[in-house]
């Protein structure tokens, strides 16, 4: 029999392509060069809408799954996708037995990561969202193309840039990365790790096991109208669709596939010479007519499908309910830990940035994807490492060491899928607090060398570090907390080394300073030079 | 050609002396006035940047007496914030299309433009108009937001600032313009054409940190001097400077300043400064350090001055 056309999966990879690559250059721009709205592509993923409240997106992709399966793990998640891609790249040059068809089935996991996923979601309501951070698939990517592929495109920019700055061309420009911290480069490090391992081992085993997106959606997809099914008939076991599955959900002796575990990437439809595999509208309540054997079920076990996945998830609500004081006592103890560390370790909690309302919001709904760093103009947001406990751990905060915070920009507040930073305009911007400027004289250049300084209030946007009279000719900094808005202006450029002579306090809940007076311009006329 | 030329002036010259035109006469008698001695400071006062640049100019002896064919220009204004021109943070960027224009059209090689920021710098190019009228004008507006780009040179006669890092593009060229704006400075007091040296360094800290007023004489000690100073006060930042709050911080006073003598066109924008807000000269320490640094003069009435308005 002639292998037909398989036009679903061309679908697949199209659709796969048109997400992934704009996301992966959104995440490696550097520069800002392309538009700010593609973060839209952001927003559809499932864990950042699941924390940002998107309803409109989550019942969407639970009507997509519901429809078609799991078509999100090979298409707009850009960790499916990513893992395609390392396959690909692992089957370069080699046979298709050890390459594209290495994989076998294997038995679901079922009470593993329906119980990891309903801890995660679990832990994430009682404010400890560490284990999303570190399984949240799309943010796992965000920190591999922010911390590792970024880095190696602005290298590549700057020996360009600097050829052709030569030749007078200014098009590329040198870029110096400062938001590099060990945290960000061990957790894109890992994350790559174990994608590569896992795809080149298992395949999809990462989705299918780890992934709390993965889960949630094996479970809907159950359900799916549309499905791949083996028409039995005409099935000769050969066994090639089972070898070419990198989601091991099917098991060719006993013909079914595991729907829960399939991601859609039709890839067996090609391998099945017979045209047994196909991807039908076969819904559940279709079912007896369908020639499918039900799923993960052996001949000896009478439960049909549905059945054994709502028992599932019943068992492990039931087992997580039960959990649930433990997890909220320990949640709360990790939560005062955090603070504890947060003064013990470094002076104050972090900064955090302008729209994520205050520390602890900000922690219950950052995942660290990294987004806000890339985009940071100034680059003064960095990924955290372990100086605010590790309950903070890849949360970005706002460091003044070398950069400020822009008075006119609200990119991060734009860009941040999860709605952790909440989208600002500039004009809100422009009234919240994120921290106060706090002045200590005794280190001041203009008190211990008496020679005039002034750079706080220099860059000082409002104002709210100015300089008063001090002694003859000299002025000193004077802060008036209510026009301050903690950008930072004042901190990074201080010249005081290594402890600064003003440093910015974080709120720890941001408050808000009156919007800036809409002063008149009074006419001044002058008809003579003074001169 | 040149004969031909000179035949046809010749005819014309000798048609219009036959004719004994009253325009005529006057043109000569311009003429013999710009051939005395120029002026080392001309204020100008009433006009659009460009105008009054081109007056500026003309009365010192045209833009031909400072930039020969072939050089390479570098023309450095104050972009320092990321601000629009109304809120005068920075250089007019009119002035700058206007000069960098006069610059290519004396046969300038090219004309470079750049500043180190204090605000992101892409923002403070775009916002303050500068680089769209760089680009406008055909020069080029070049990064100066790495330290990559500073090469350390030596100042001997710096008293605190011995040693500096300075933006290739002016180790290169062959002429440059320092083209300030005048406005109130929180640290310096005043920002005018000494202070807009700090631009072409990298580190300012050590500024800050090391005698601000003596670091900004030092600066000005580096041996390349600025063909001109032109000092921007067409508006004027007269309070919370350097950045601005508001329009209520500017004054529009329509003036121009422009000297080799940085010291004299310092103490000149002052001059001007105070007819809007009180600021004493010794309070802009770094005028008088440079003068003691034999950088030029604070006593006017020595300077040839030359005041025009429009």
């Amino acid at each position: 029999m002639k292998k037909q056309a398989n036009y679903l999966k061309g679908l697949r990879v199209l659709l796969a392509i048109l997400f992934f690559i704009p996301i992966l250059l959104f995440f490696i721009d550097f520069d800002s060069k392309l538009p700010n709205s593609l973060h839209s592509l952001l927003h559809l993923q499932i864990i950042p809408a699941i924390l940002g409240l998107s309803f409109g997106i989550l019942v969407f992709q639970i009507i997509l799954a519901l429809l078609f399966g799991r078509i999100y793990c090979s298409t707009i998640c850009p960790a499916g996708v990513f893992q395609d891609v390392l396959n690909r790249l692992f089957c370069i040059g080699k046979k298709k037995r050890k390459g594209s068809m290495r994989f076998k089935y294997s038995k679901p996991l079922n009470i593993f990561r329906y119980l990891l996923v309903g801890v995660s979601l679990l832990f994430a309501i009682f404010g400890f969202t560490e284990l999303l951070v570190w399984l949240d698939p799309y943010s796992n990517v965000g920190r591999i193309a922010t911390n590792l592929f970024r880095p190696v495109v602005v290298w590549g920019n700057n020996i360009i840039a600097n050829i052709l700055m030569g030749m007078d061309n200014y098009a590329l420009h040198h870029v110096t990365l400062k938001t590099i911290t060990a945290s960000g480069l061990i957790a894109g490090g890992l994350a790559l790790l174990t994608f590569a391992v896992m795809t080149v081992f298992r395949g999809r085993f990462f989705c299918n096991t780890l992934c709390p997106v993965g889960a949630i959606l094996s479970f809907i997809s159950n359900y799916s109208f549309f499905r791949i099914s083996f028409n039995k008939s005409v099935c000769n076991t050969c066994g090639n669709c089972e070898r070419t599955c990198k989601a091991e959900a099917i098991d060719s002796k006993n013909m079914t596939v595991d729907t829960s575990r399939c991601v859609d990437c039709f890839n067996c439809i090609s391998s099945c010479a017979k045209g047994s595999l196909k991807y039908r509208f076969n819904p559940v309540f279709k079912k007896e007519k369908t020639t499918e054997v039900p799923l993960l079920s052996t001949p000896s076990s009478p439960l049909s499908r549905e059945a054994n996945s709502r028992r599932m998830f019943l068992a492990t609500g039931a087992t997580i309910a039960t959990t649930l004081p433990v997890v909220s006592t320990l949640a709360k103890k990790t939560q005062t830990e955090t603070e504890v560390k947060g003064e013990t370790g470094k002076e104050w909690g972090p900064i955090t940035p302008p729209g994520s309302v205050g520390l602890e919001k900000f922690k219950d709904r950052c995942t660290g994807c990294h987004i806000c760093v890339v985009k940071c103009p100034t680059q003064v947001l960095k990924p955290a490492g372990l100086e605010y406990g590790f309950g903070y751990m890849l949360r970005p905060y706002v460091s003044y060491k070398s950069s400020y915070c822009n008075y006119e920009c609200t990119i991060c507040s734009n860009v941040c899928p999860n709605h952790a930073i909440k989208p600002l305009t500039v004009e809100q911007k422009k009234t919240i607090q994120v921290g106060i400027a706090t002045f200590v004289i005794d280190r001041c250049i203009v008190y211990t060398e008496g020679t005039d300084c002034g750079a706080c209030s220099e860059h000082c946007p409002t104002q709210a570090v100015h300089m008063t009279p001090y002694e003859g000719t000299l002025t000193i900094p004077k802060i008036e907390p209510e026009l301050c808005i903690g950008c930072g202006g004042c901190e990074s450029i201080c010249p005081v080394n290594p402890r600064r002579a003003i440093l910015v306090k974080s709120n720890a809940k941001h408050a808000f300073v009156e919007p800036p007076l809409e002063e008149e311009a009074k006419d001044v006329v002058i008809d003579d030079f003074g001169f | 050609m040149r004969r031909r030329n000179f035949l046809k002036t010749s005819v014309v010259a000798g048609a219009a002396l036959a004719l004994n035109f009253d325009g005529l006469q006057a043109a000569l008698s311009s003429n013999t006035m710009a051939v005395e001695a120029a002026p080392e400071l001309v204020a100008v006062m009433g006009g659009e940047p460009e105008a009054m640049l081109s007056k500026a100019l003309e009365t010192l002896g045209g833009i031909g007496n400072y930039v020969k064919k072939g050089q390479k220009v570098v023309i450095k204004p104050n972009i320092g914030w990321d601000r629009t021109p109304d809120l005068a943070g920075n250089t007019n960027p009119e002035l700058i299309k206007a000069l960098v224009k006069g610059c290519l059209d004396a046969g300038a090689s090219k004309v470079t433009v750049f500043d180190n920021t204090c605000d992101n710098w892409q923002k403070c190019y775009q916002s303050s108009g500068i680089a769209d009228a760089v680009k406008a004008a055909k020069g080029l507006i070049v990064p100066g937001n790495d330290e990559k780009y500073y090469k350390e040179v030596s100042l001997p006669k710096g008293v605190k600032l011995k040693s500096v890092k300075i933006h290739e593009a002016l180790l290169e060229a062959d002429v440059w313009f320092n083209v300030p704006v005048l406005k109130n400075h929180g640290g310096a007091k005043l920002s005018c054409a000494m202070k807009n040296y700090m631009g072409i360094v990298w580190d300012r800290r050590f500024f800050h940190s090391n005698d601000l007023q003596q670091c900004i004489a030092d600066i000005c000690t580096w041996d390349k001097k600025p063909a001109l100073n032109i000092v921007d006060a067409y508006r004027m930042m007269h309070q919370n400077g350097p950045q601005g709050k508001s329009a209520a911080d500017v004054a529009t006073i329509k003036s121009l300043i422009a000297s080799s003598n940085i010291v004299a066109i310092d103490t000149a924008a002052l001059g001007l400064f105070n007819q809007v807000k009180k600021l004493d000269i010794k309070a802009v320490g770094h005028i008088r350090l440079g003068e003691s640094l034999k950088l030029g003069t604070t006593d006017l009435d020595k300077v040839n001055i030359k005041r025009i308005r429009i």
